[in-house]
């Protein structure tokens, strides 16, 4: 089936992942219904929700969820989602973009009750930078090394301790690249309001570097 | 700090983005060229940010193995399941393509007809796996029900179908 996708869709299979092929699955299925003469439907939420999985495990990673806690997330959206595809089979059907708003939004509600027991970003610098040399083999001085451990570890804690209502807004929009009209409809804020929050998220990590001595 | 600069630092994290208008970007870029408070400031802005990026990166990485709970074994402790629901689906689809060899040449069935028995298929028997997972939990049990007519209802053509029309008596 996949190579009757990318024939259609006329792009090499090398240039596709399986981010995308998820994603022209279900519009190649819609189009098929489609062609054989049926309703032009929509995918329902199970269907969205597997095809943007890798969205919402981009969201959980972005708030600083251990391993095992995302596993609870996205545990809880998918039986969420199982509730709700059961409850909207009784109503007007969403519109896969509806469907895509309502699984980030239960996502980020989710990983935000971690973020408030501070769950969140509890994997120190030094683990990560140690993680990062083993799967890039940097060769960076050591000293330099430290300069990094050190600034990162400022950062870390700046997002453990960002509040909720900006660590959601700065991980959209710089980690999962939504602009901040879309950010709104997802937290119910007007888009000057996602720029405020964004400015000032992005002010309080700057400032916790400066503060603590960062090199010019 | 001067009073100018804090009226600086409200473009700054645009500026930092790119998101300015021409104008207003000459203007920062005059203000930075002068004032070394602010010059430190965008520089705090660009480097924290790239640094939340690599701690976001790692724990991405963390993330990609798992799975959505109706694929994954180890949490929900009942790797059945996941097995009984690609039964099905190879069962399905097995009679799908079947169907689809042997029947005769006046038969119109397309390729689209196929594409969409198999998606109800899977669909069905995805439904019908965490309908079975949610069964362990008491509160759940409306849910479940309800959630065995819905595959009845919605996919009546499919094994998931008559599975679960066994469970609802």
């Amino acid at each position: 089936m996949s190579s009757s996708i990318i024939l259609i869709d006329g792009r090499t299979p090398r240039r596709i992942g399986c981010r995308q092929v998820d994603e022209i699955s279900v519009d190649f299925a819609v189009e098929l219904n489609h062609a054989a003469g049926e309703r032009l439907s929509e995918p329902s939420l199970m269907d969205v929700l597997s095809a943007e999985l890798w969205r919402l495990r981009r969201i959980i990673a972005g708030m600083g969820l251990s391993a095992s806690d995302s596993e609870d997330v996205l545990q809880d959206v998918s039986i969420q989602a199982l509730k709700q595809s059961r409850n909207g089979s009784q109503t007007a059907l969403p519109s896969r973009e509806d469907n895509v708003k309502w699984l980030i939004k239960v996502t980020v509600n989710r990983c935000l009750m971690e973020h408030r027991r501070r769950r969140t970003f509890r994997r120190y610098a030094s683990e990560i930078l140690k993680r990062r040399l083993e799967t890039k083999k940097a060769s960076k001085p050591a000293d330099e090394k430290a300069i990094v451990a050190e600034e990162l570890e400022i950062v870390r804690e700046s997002l453990q301790k960002l509040d909720d209502s900006l660590l959601s807004p700065i991980v959209l929009r710089y980690f999962c690249d939504l602009n901040s009209k879309e950010i709104g409809e997802i937290l119910a804020l007007s888009p000057s309001a996602v720029r405020s929050r964004l400015r000032e998220a992005r002010m309080i990590l700057a400032k916790g570097l400066l503060e603590r001595g960062l090199e010019p | 700090m001067e009073k100018f600069c804090e009226d600086i630092e409200q473009m700054l994290v645009d500026y930092a983005d790119g998101k300015l208008s021409p104008s207003d970007s000459s203007m920062v870029a005059e203000h930075l060229a002068t004032c070394e408070h602010c010059r430190m400031l965008l520089n705090g802005l660009q480097k924290s940010l790239e640094l939340a990026g690599v701690i976001w990166a790692d724990s991405l990485a963390e993330t990609e193995h798992i799975l959505i709970p109706a694929a994954k074994t180890k949490k929900i402790r009942r790797p059945r399941y996941a097995a009984i629901a690609a039964s099905f689906l190879l069962v399905a689809t097995a009679s799908v393509v079947w169907h689809t060899l042997t029947r005769p040449r006046e038969s119109k069935l397309t390729f689209a007809d196929i594409e969409r028995k198999i998606s109800e298929s899977g669909g069905a028997a995805q439904l019908l796996a965490a309908a079975e997972l949610l069964s362990d939990n008491p509160e759940a049990e409306n849910i479940v029900k309800q959630q065995y007519q819905y595959i009845v209802e919605t996919y009546p053509q499919t094994s998931s179908a008559i599975k679960a029309k066994s469970k609802m008596q």
